[in-house]
């Protein structure tokens, strides 16, 4: 072990020692998230029960130049909770108390260990949910949300953790605990909260959240209506948009994710279909009646082969259980599979996935397409076979995905994170000094370096000497953006 | 400021960065001049770069519903060139209608009634291009809606006041237009229309606004497709009872112009008031500027119709106060905020009965205790206008991050050179 007996004793202390795991087949449980390719098992493992422990452990780190890496669930998608070698693991799997819900202001005081899910079970009583509903929703903690400022099916209308979040208490990488943000969108000042929520865990650990809650919608409306082609269901897309329609989710799925999510629950899709979408509107029932009525009309002028409107709240559960088991069952039609989440301009997804086909072919693997079409949040899923030596293969074609999407003029990613998936590709989208400048507010934070590192920056060490080479956004090259 | 300072006035990216990297000392950064009061009094500078000549839209996909746009572009010309688009940024912050610009609206991080759904400028921008003081230039975010790559930048310089960076680019996300919007009126007290709100938001209707201002008013905007406007309105006006009437201008204050000529004082019912806000969301965009005359024309000064027929206007109106007098922004949890106003100095107020958000003009002499009155009720306050020349206290009790915000100023501007004194004494 490379951090020595008088650093696990200031932690014994700071803590209690059975709050400290040593044991290297236990710290082994926390070797990864769920990108599993990345794997480092820390020197410790450290289990707070509170803030306080928690700043207590911080500074600890603090004064012994200790990196340390958070962790909520470890349902992360890019590497953001890998642990650092002769670093620390500090998880806040015990700070699991919702605190507070205040039906009147409509708002709820959590732990970071809370998971997403629970937040909307408690508010359920009085009417209220927590909106933003990544598919780990069950088991996915608010902690990470923040991290990383997650998203889900239906932010294209509720917007992303980063909306719903108001307040964080964070304790800072020398251990000193602040607030950051208010009870109410105004504040003194500059965002500092909007500043942490998204940065991946690298600029403190949050140890308390006050939330937004919503008021269940009146009605909810869904359907999920079958296509001949990609490009029909990117049309409906495209002219929901235009009638000025706001929907609260609007999904796409290709054949062969189809066909994994009905093997595997049987939610009523169409196997065979080259494309599904499922929209779902919500709001005070004359509005959305009204809005519902011109979707179905949109849909059947662009072809739609067969229209299923969810006659109940089974029905619409049924739809959103195919949907939000599809990265799963994917396992169903392949061993081995990677999830990317680039995202391009809405209006270019027909486009982008022709290219993805044709990348698949290439390469000679399948890629299976669920995404958020509203936003046009992709999140390809490149089938493989490790057994068959596959592995390298798949990686290329995943990272090729997420870069043609900053080619596409959009993002490496929409709602995973950078962590340490995509940090290499980061000068593929911004220039050295996007980057510097990022990593002078990290340096505010963090003078030394010493809170997740080796996250979202590409680092020689990770990305070889010279980190891949910045070249012109194409919004740029075109002349749509300005840069000196 | 003193009238010594040089006027820099750069007419693309390239001259920002040169105007900065170009120049030492202590620096102004002015858009249109419509908050140049706000916050700390500026202490003497060099310079002031001032952004007016940045100006137009850089890009616009309506496909995709993003738009960047220059620094220095009034957000009332912005939303006349996407009207045809049916297209608008949600903002509806008091003093659009003035002339502000998309950077100095977002440097000040502020908003207006629409908050209630769609939040402050942070909620909606994407993308940020920023010139430091050194001249370096960072873009953060992009030009989609969904992206989590990066820190967001955009997210340092709201509510910075001009003291971090310059902003060079902004990018937006766009919503449609309402089809169509009608606002319903309740005279009443600050307490009624409190409980009165408290029924609301606790039901089906979701109110696109909700605002009580201190001519006894409430009002309860409601936007959508006009087909189902009619019945939304009747059920609102059963909730918020007999005196509640349809008002004469239309559903928002970038509505004024049209509404207010189809509207007049016919509070017949809602179908009528329906059919007004509806000819007037097309017409959004022609409209700005009409709503932005009648409400620079009516003063505060205790007239009841400040700005006319239009409730937004005459809303507007009452938020940017009287600058005779001083005007306090304040936020707070949203139900102490009818408590806390009971207990200020008020001469006119405006008050988010869902956000919590208030703008209350108040002697200028009774400014600190403002500020330790919303402290105590765990709220936060800047100073918006002042009387001329007036030394009052900005700010209330620093935030438990200070410390972090004074290392972010140190790590973009360690010369201290931009926006000297608007953060007095924090930083």
């Amino acid at each position: 072990m490379a951090l020595d007996s008088a650093v696990r004793q200031a932690f014994e202390q700071a803590l209690s020692p059975a709050d400290v795991i040593s044991d290297p087949v236990q710290c082994r449980a926390y070797e990864c998230d769920g990108l599993t390719g990345y794997r480092v098992v820390p020197d410790l493992v450290l289990l707070p029960r509170d803030a306080e422990q928690v700043a207590a452990a911080v500074r600890v780190c603090h004064e012994r130049k200790v990196p340390f890496v958070a962790r909520g669930a470890g349902t992360g998608l890019s590497g953001g909770a890998l642990p650092v070698a002769d670093g620390v693991v500090i998880s806040v799997s015990r700070l699991n108390k919702i605190l507070e819900i205040d039906p009147v202001d409509r708002r709820a005081v959590v732990e970071p260990g809370v998971t997403n899910l629970s937040i909307t079970k408690a508010a359920a009583p009085h009417g209220l949910y927590y909106a933003p509903d990544p598919s780990s929703q069950q088991v996915c903690t608010i902690g990470g949300n923040i991290a990383e400022n997650s998203g889900g099916a239906h932010c294209l209308k509720y917007g992303f953790t980063t909306h719903h979040v108001l307040a964080t208490e964070v304790v800072l990488a020398d251990g000193t605990l602040v607030t950051v943000g208010t009870d109410t969108s105004e504040q003194a000042g500059p965002d500092l909260r909007g500043v942490v929520l998204g940065s991946e865990g690298t600029l403190g650990i949050v140890t308390q959240a006050t939330v937004r809650l919503m008021r269940v919608p009146e009605s909810v409306q869904t359907l999920l209506a079958d296509f001949p082609s990609i490009a029909a269901a990117g049309d409906v897309v495209s002219d929901v948009v235009a009638a000025g329609i706001v929907p609260a989710a609007i999904e796409m799925m290709d054949t062969l994710a189809i066909e994994a999510a009905e093997e595997a629950v049987h939610a009523g899709y169409t196997v065979g279909v080259p494309a599904a979408l499922i929209v779902e509107l919500d709001g005070p029932a004359e509005e959305c009646g009204v809005q519902f009525e011109q979707v179905k009309a949109i849909c059947e002028k662009h072809g739609c082969t067969r229209l299923h409107i969810a006659g109940s709240a089974d029905e619409r559960a049924a739809i959103w259980r195919g949907r939000k088991a599809a990265f799963a069952a994917v396992g169903r039609i392949s061993p081995d599979y990677f999830v990317q989440d680039g995202v391009v301009p809405r209006t270019r997804l027909a486009e982008v996935l022709d290219r993805i086909a044709a990348m698949g072919a290439e390469a000679g693997l399948r890629v299976a397409n669920v995404f958020h079409a509203g936003d046009g949040n992709l999140h390809p899923l490149v089938l493989y076979n490790a057994d068959a030596g596959e592995t390298e293969q798949a990686e290329h074609l995943s990272g090729g995905i997420a870069e043609l999407c900053v080619e596409m003029g959009g993002s490496l990613s929409g709602e995973h994170g950078i962590g340490t998936d995509k940090a290499c590709s980061m000068p593929r989208m911004f220039s050295d000094d996007d980057l510097a400048t990022m990593q002078r507010v990290r340096a505010a934070f963090d003078p030394d370096g010493l809170c997740n590192p080796g996250k979202v920056f590409p680092t020689p060490r990770l990305c070889g000497e010279r980190p891949g080479k910045y070249q012109a956004h194409p919004l740029e090259a075109s002349g749509k953006i300005e840069r000196v | 400021m003193t009238s010594a300072a040089t006027v820099l006035r750069p007419q693309d990216l390239g001259e920002v960065q040169a105007a900065l990297r170009d120049t030492t000392g202590p620096l102004q950064i002015a858009g249109a001049g419509t908050a140049a009061t706000w916050a700390g009094l500026l202490a003497p500078v060099d310079a002031v770069l001032d952004t007016t000549a940045l100006t137009g839209v850089i890009t616009h996909n309506p496909g995709d519903m993003t738009v960047s746009v220059r620094p220095g572009t009034p957000l009332a010309a912005l939303h006349d060139e996407l009207a045809e688009h049916a297209q608008h940024v949600s903002l509806d912050a008091a003093r659009i209608a003035e002339g502000a610009t998309v950077g100095g609206l977002l440097a000040t991080g502020d908003a207006g009634p629409a908050a209630l759904v769609f939040g402050s400028l942070r909620d909606v921008v994407i993308g940020v291009t920023l010139v430091l003081a050194d001249g370096t230039v960072a873009r953060a975010g992009g030009h989609v809606i969904k992206n989590v790559a990066g820190y967001d930048l955009a997210k340092v310089v709201h509510g910075s006041y001009g003291t971090l960076a310059v902003v060079a680019e902004v990018v937006l996300r766009l919503h449609p237009v309402p089809k169509a919007a009608v606002t319903v009126e309740l005279p009443c007290s600050l307490a009624e229309a409190a409980e009165v709100a408290a029924r609301v938001l606790g039901g089906p209707t979701e109110p696109a606004a909700l605002e009580w201002t201190s001519d006894d008013l409430l009002l309860l905007r409601i936007e959508g497709t006009a087909a189902a406007l009619e019945a939304r309105t009747a059920r609102v006006r059963e909730l918020l009872g007999a005196a509640a009437v349809v008002a004469g201008g239309s559903g928002s204050s970038r509505d004024a112009g049209g509404a207010a000529g189809a509207g007049g004082a016919d509070g017949a019912g809602g179908a009528d008031g329906a059919g007004g806000a509806d000819g007037a969301g097309g017409a959004d965009g022609a409209a700005i500027n009409a709503g932005g005359a009648d409400g620079a024309a009516g003063g505060v000064g205790g007239a009841g119709h400040a700005g006319g027929d239009d409730p937004w206007a005459r809303h507007a109106a009452l938020t940017r106060g009287d600058p005779a007098a001083a005007v306090v922004r304040i936020g707070v949890r949203p139900s102490r905020l009818p408590a806390l106003l009971a207990s200020l100095p008020v001469m006119a107020a405006t008050a988010g009965l869902g956000t919590g958000v208030a703008t209350v003009t108040v002697p200028a002499g009774a400014v600190a205790d403002v500020h330790a009155r919303v402290h105590a009720a765990g709220g936060t306050s800047v100073l918006r206008a002042r009387p001329a020349g007036a030394h009052l206290p900005a700010w209330g009790p620093p935030p438990s991050a200070v410390g972090v915000l004074r290392a972010v100023k140190h790590a973009f501007d360690p010369d201290d050179r931009l926006g000297p004194g608007r953060f007095d004494p924090w930083m």
